[in-house]
């Protein structure tokens, strides 16, 4: 990448991070609040459903969290070169200063929020365990891929702007096809395939061994998940470098 | 003297979305939906040669590529075709409110346009803070509300001064001098006048051609995709007049 400015990043990352919840009267309570109020309404409605999940609290909080991350970095990449179009045409940085300094200013969000997300899921039962530790390089692959997904999107937002609004409407369809409030046993034998044909059920398994199980993220689907991020990042590239050059004449 | 821009046999094109084609519904129900867009050329085979301590006016029509080749020379837009080398740092002011933040104070943006622009180096940072609120003006009352209430004489200050009180080595602008009051345009112009005398290499674009002639000495007019005067900045507004009658 040509003159990327690193001290710009992250002098926009702050940036970004002090715009998120300003003039909010609750400022960065909310991106605690977000998931808390999913949580109790799935809990309120689901719970009783899916008995046979132990610990259901549990099970849906691990999952929702990084949903919600997803969701929310990937609709604010999507519409990124078109909101920074002005900044676009008139400074001469590399454009990709701008998604590194949102998906900086989500991440930073995200494991600041985790903080508290992990107390209560240490109450909710969740074992203090150096498993945890893999969720470290866990949370690095899954923000690839968050941010390949956002770029793809984002590059193809400045053309058709179709793409944006797709996203968005498409997102709640993604969180039910995900299993997030359900488990993937209960899905009848002929939709499995189509549910594991979501890239987000991959990371949840490894996910949820890891906060859930208690275990180490299984290997095979470990090796899926990076396989999945190697493809998006490639597409990423590629819709990137064709199209960056033409941002400026469609902004 | 020692040549700073040197574009040579420039064209750039941009890809135009075909009219009334803005989605993929056109996209699928538009007989020309296999070519979308269409490549708009916007400067052919233009050349330029700048040397150092150089100011350079740019006069031309509305839409006839001026701030394209600004944004040529400042590395925004990338040429299909020709040679560009560029060997100093640009210090471009080419929008009003480029880069402000609507929800940010006065002093949160001056902060963040001197680090976008690259002048905010560690060593002395409270000195050119200090002297980019000394050259906007503002009350400190005033640099401390979000900029969303201020006045666009106001936002031009705070942009204006972020790059004047630095020592640009090419400084481009374009247009947006005339945003500010009597009083502040000439405390620019002294401005830009004692930058120049240090060696500062000044390209500018302005429709007003006094104001071009005060500061420049080199004129050159853009009509039809390339320059079709390069001479000196009299000559060169005599040219840009002729166009027009």
């Amino acid at each position: 990448m040509k003159d990327l400015n690193i001290s710009i990043v992250i002098a926009l990352v702050k940036k970004n991070f002090t715009l998120k919840y300003k003039q909010t009267l609750l400022g960065f309570l909310w991106s605690l609040l977000h998931p808390a109020f999913f949580l109790l309404i799935f809990i309120a409605v689901f719970s009783s459903i899916f008995k046979t999940v132990e610990n259901y609290p549990l099970y849906v909080l691990s999952g929702l969290v990084f949903f919600l991350y997803f969701s929310e970095a990937t609709n604010r990449l999507s519409g990124i070169f078109i909101k920074n179009s002005h900044m676009i045409k008139n400074y001469g940085l590399s454009k990709i200063t701008y998604p590194l300094a949102e998906i900086g200013s989500e991440l930073v969000t995200f494991l600041i929020g985790l903080v508290p997300f992990m107390i209560i899921m240490y109450f909710m039962g969740m074992n203090i365990h150096f498993h945890l530790l893999y969720l470290l390089p866990i949370i690095i692959l899954f923000t690839i891929f968050t941010f390949t997904v956002g770029i793809i999107l984002g590059s193809l937002n400045v053309f058709f702007r179709d793409i944006g609004i797709l996203w968005i409407t498409l997102s709640p369809a993604l969180f039910y096809m995900s299993p997030i409030v359900y488990n993937y046993e209960i899905i009848p034998e002929k939709f499995k395939l189509f549910i594991a044909m979501n890239p987000l059920y991959h990371f949840l398994i490894i996910i949820r061994d890891v906060i859930y199980l208690h275990q180490a993220p299984q290997l095979r689907y470990v090796g899926i998940c990076l396989i999945i991020t190697s493809v998006t990042t490639l597409i990423a590239i590629l819709t990137y470098r064709k199209t960056n050059n033409s941002f400026i004449s469609n902004l | 003297m020692e040549n700073v821009i040197k574009l040579e046999n420039i064209t750039v094109s941009y890809l135009q979305n075909r009219q009334g084609l803005y989605s993929v519904k056109d996209l699928l129900l538009k007989p020309s939906f296999k070519t979308p867009y269409n490549k708009q050329i916007i400067l052919k085979n233009l050349s330029l040669n700048v040397c150092k301590g150089e100011t350079l006016g740019v006069f031309g029509p509305n839409g006839c590529g001026k701030s394209t080749l600004l944004r040529v020379i400042a590395g925004i837009v990338k040429p299909d075709e020709g040679i560009r080398k560029i060997n100093l740092p640009v210090s471009p002011l080419l929008a009003l409110g480029a880069g402000l933040e609507n929800e940010l104070t006065g002093i949160e943006n001056i902060k963040l346009l001197l680090i976008l622009s690259g002048n905010f180096r560690k060593e002395n940072r409270a000195e050119i803070l200090e002297n980019v609120f000394e050259f906007s003006e503002l009350s400190s009352a005033d640099l401390k509300k979000p900029v969303k209430m201020y006045s666009t004489g106001m936002l031009a200050r705070i942009a204006i001064s972020s790059i004047l009180v630095t020592e640009p080595e090419l400084l481009i602008i374009d247009e947006i001098l005339s945003v500010g009051d009597a009083g502040f345009q000439n405390k620019c112009k002294s401005r830009i006048h004692e930058i120049i005398n240090n060696g500062t290499t000044f390209i500018f674009v302005s429709h007003i051609i006094d104001e071009v002639m005060e500061i420049c000495k080199r004129g050159i007019c853009i009509k039809d995709k390339n320059i079709i005067f390069d001479g000196s900045i009299k000559e060169a507004a005599n040219v840009y007049q002729e166009l027009f009658h």
